[in-house]
């Protein structure tokens, strides 16, 4: 799509040049950042596709990475779109242009060289494959489409156009997960054997409601045809468009995505068997289950491994969200929020003094011993595990009042997109590797729906 | 007099000169050193965690002490709250008090450690801990005030052993 000389040069540049490696360098230290002008060379030009709640938490974190230049935005409200350009234009100085249509802007850009896709995820594919098509490389919110079948063109459009396209399951990148998986749980083998896997996201009734309505402010407003033009029934449908069974895949691909990409990344293969359940058992106008619990049966090199998920939408009890690990020798309670996070040792299990000597783990103020129980039922118990923490969280870095404050949990992923743009990093969670992840998560309403196991075979699971 | 006492009173007094000059180096470090408290700070700063050498991607913090003049707080943030409720506090006063505490134990610090006007130094570092002994009455914080009760014990033996202080500018005084 790009016929201009002068921008074929500068990607050119993007990807051999040894400047190149100056800015991969300076990735992690954004108190050093300043926003890219359209003029300079080795500027990455990106195109924000959708600039909705989510579009704009991964802007606070691009801002912080050196190097990008805001070229357009594009979403078909008026609203959403001029607040992003007004976002764009106070960071760079420079506003960007905007479009409601993203074939216009594919069409009218020239030298766009990213695009981030934040759309609802019935658009997340079609978006992606056009954005592939036009040459750019593509950063797209995860769940990678709302049906497997649009998934797999994700992962053909980007094989064919051998261009990058990062899926946002972006604890792949967070170095606490990172530094869990290969140092503690296959570099010590920490946990000895992994039997079981648990994972949950339980949000209260209060995240959970309906948006818009009659609260909705009157610039909010999409007119009806241009809703209708990109598949929304009404206003109701754009603003809720998590819970219609055409639109989204419901709670469990917008929540349970998360945690289950991460029983997969962490196991390192996909599960044989899912067996769900799930109901309408609160919210029972909606189309999608409120609350889906699931099994997940693993056949691993280590062994078995039998891994449980909950989502629930109507109650926040229990920790919130999180992923954890259940070993012989140690569970590993991993979540986004560090507070959430803990590692247990075994009481059978060999001491760790020597993981504390080298920096592996550092004391966790052991929780208050129970009261013991008398007669028989204290034969039963085991003694409570020793807790641990990990040595340290995602890097900081100063904010604009010089505060030192860790790094936004999205931003490691989006570095290391644009880190790979440039050719110096390669992506952690590619669409291929998105896909294979995510491939069994949507056969868990399937299951829930019929009440049946499903088996998978490769007609499941594979492109 | 027999040589025998001679000895014992010049031992005695040696003994003297040494209390009183360990007395004025102690009243003068605190009162110096707890001045100069009054203009430090701490300042976060990451640090990469490593383990076994090899960088982890994880980095973690540490409180990093450091003195400048735009770090000075007379009265701790933590008590001055405190003091504005009190209602014997005047208002007025406070904030030059907050102001003059830092500067007045630094200076004060300073002349006993080189025995200028030493006996008056003194007495108006006395008078200064009774000032903070008042404040620490009003709040309730008993501790301090039975701290400071102790700083009062050694400048009155201070004050005591004056006489045998040597090396003093302005004796009189």
């Amino acid at each position: 799509m790009n016929t201009d000389p002068s921008n074929l040069t500068r990607r050119d540049f993007l990807s051999k040049s040894l400047a190149g490696a100056g800015a991969g360098l300076v990735l992690g230290a954004p108190n050093l950042l300043r926003a890219a002008s359209a003029t300079d060379p080795d500027a990455i030009h990106v195109a924000l596709v959708g600039f909705g709640k989510q579009a704009e938490v991964l802007f606070a974190c691009l801002k912080n990475i050196p190097g990008l230049y805001f070229q357009a935005v594009c979403d078909i409200s008026k609203n959403k779109l001029q607040y992003g350009m007004g976002q764009c234009r106070a960071h760079q100085r420079t506003a960007p242009k905007g479009y409601s249509d993203i074939d216009e802007m594919l069409a009218t850009e020239k030298g766009l060289d990213v695009a981030i896709i934040a759309t609802p995820d019935f658009w997340h594919s079609p978006h992606t494959v056009k954005c592939l098509e036009a040459g750019l490389h593509v950063y797209c919110e995860k769940m990678m489409a709302h049906t497997i079948e649009a998934a797999r063109e994700m992962v053909i459009a980007m094989e064919k156009s051998g261009k990058l396209c990062q899926i946002g399951h972006q604890r792949r990148s967070n170095p606490r997960y990172r530094f869990t998986l290969d140092h503690l749980i296959n570099g010590r083998k920490i946990c000895g054997q992994i039997v079981n896997v648990n994972g949950q996201w339980n949000r209260s009734l209060g995240s959970s409601g309906r948006i818009g309505g009659e609260k909705l402010h009157p610039s909010a407003i999409v007119p009806t045809e241009v809703l209708n033009r990109y598949g929304f029934k009404d206003m109701d449908q754009y603003m809720n468009w998590r819970l219609y069974r055409d639109l989204s895949g419901g709670p469990i691909s917008d929540l349970g995505a998360h945690q289950i990409d991460v029983f997969n990344w962490f196991l390192g293969t996909a599960p044989k068997r899912v067996f769900a359940t799930g109901g309408s058992s609160y919210f029972k106008d909606r189309e999608h289950f409120d609350n889906v619990m699931c099994l997940f049966d693993y056949d691993t090199p280590q062994g078995e491994v039998r891994a449980f998920y909950q989502v629930l939408t109507t109650t926040s009890y229990g920790v919130g969200f999180y992923e954890s690990f259940l070993g012989t020798e140690a569970a590993i309670r991993i979540s986004e929020v560090p507070s959430s996070s803990a590692i247990y040792r075994e009481s059978t299990a060999p001491k760790w003094d020597d993981l504390i000597e080298q920096g592996y783990l550092v004391n966790k103020p052991a929780p208050p011993r129970p009261a013991k129980t008398s007669g028989a039922v204290q034969s039963y118990e085991s003694p409570p595990p020793e807790g641990f923490d990990l040595p340290g969280d995602l890097p900081f870095y100063r904010d604009n009042k010089g505060q030192l404050v860790n790094k936004p949990p999205h931003q490691p992923h989006l570095e290391n997109f644009f880190a790979a743009v440039r050719g110096k990093a390669t992506l952690n969670c590619d669409a291929r590797h998105a896909f294979e992840s995510e491939a069994p998560i949507f056969w868990v309403n399937p299951s829930a729906l019929s009440k049946q196991p499903i088996e998978f075979t490769a007609q499941h699971l594979t492109v | 007099m027999s040589n025998e006492e001679e000895t014992t009173s010049n031992g005695n007094t040696l003994a003297l000169v040494y209390g009183s000059l360990l007395l004025r180096v102690w009243l003068g470090v605190r009162a110096f050193q707890t001045g100069v408290e009054k203009f430090a700070g701490t300042r976060i700063e990451s640090q990469s965690v490593s383990t076994e050498g090899v960088e982890t991607g994880l980095e973690t913090t540490k409180a990093i002490k450091f003195y400048s003049l735009d770090n000075y707080h007379g009265v701790p943030e933590a008590l001055m709250g405190k003091f504005q409720e009190e209602p014997l506090m005047p208002g007025f006063g406070l904030p030059i008090y907050d102001k003059l505490l830092g500067v007045a134990l630094l200076g004060l610090g300073l002349t006993i450690l080189l025995g200028i006007a030493y006996r008056s130094s003194l007495f108006l570092l006395g008078l200064l801990y009774i000032s903070l002994t008042w404040g620490l009455i009003l709040i309730k914080e008993d501790g301090g005030v039975a701290w400071l009760g102790t700083h009062m014990v050694l400048i009155v033996m201070a004050l005591a052993l004056a006489p045998h202080n040597r090396v003093a500018i302005l004796k009189k005084w």
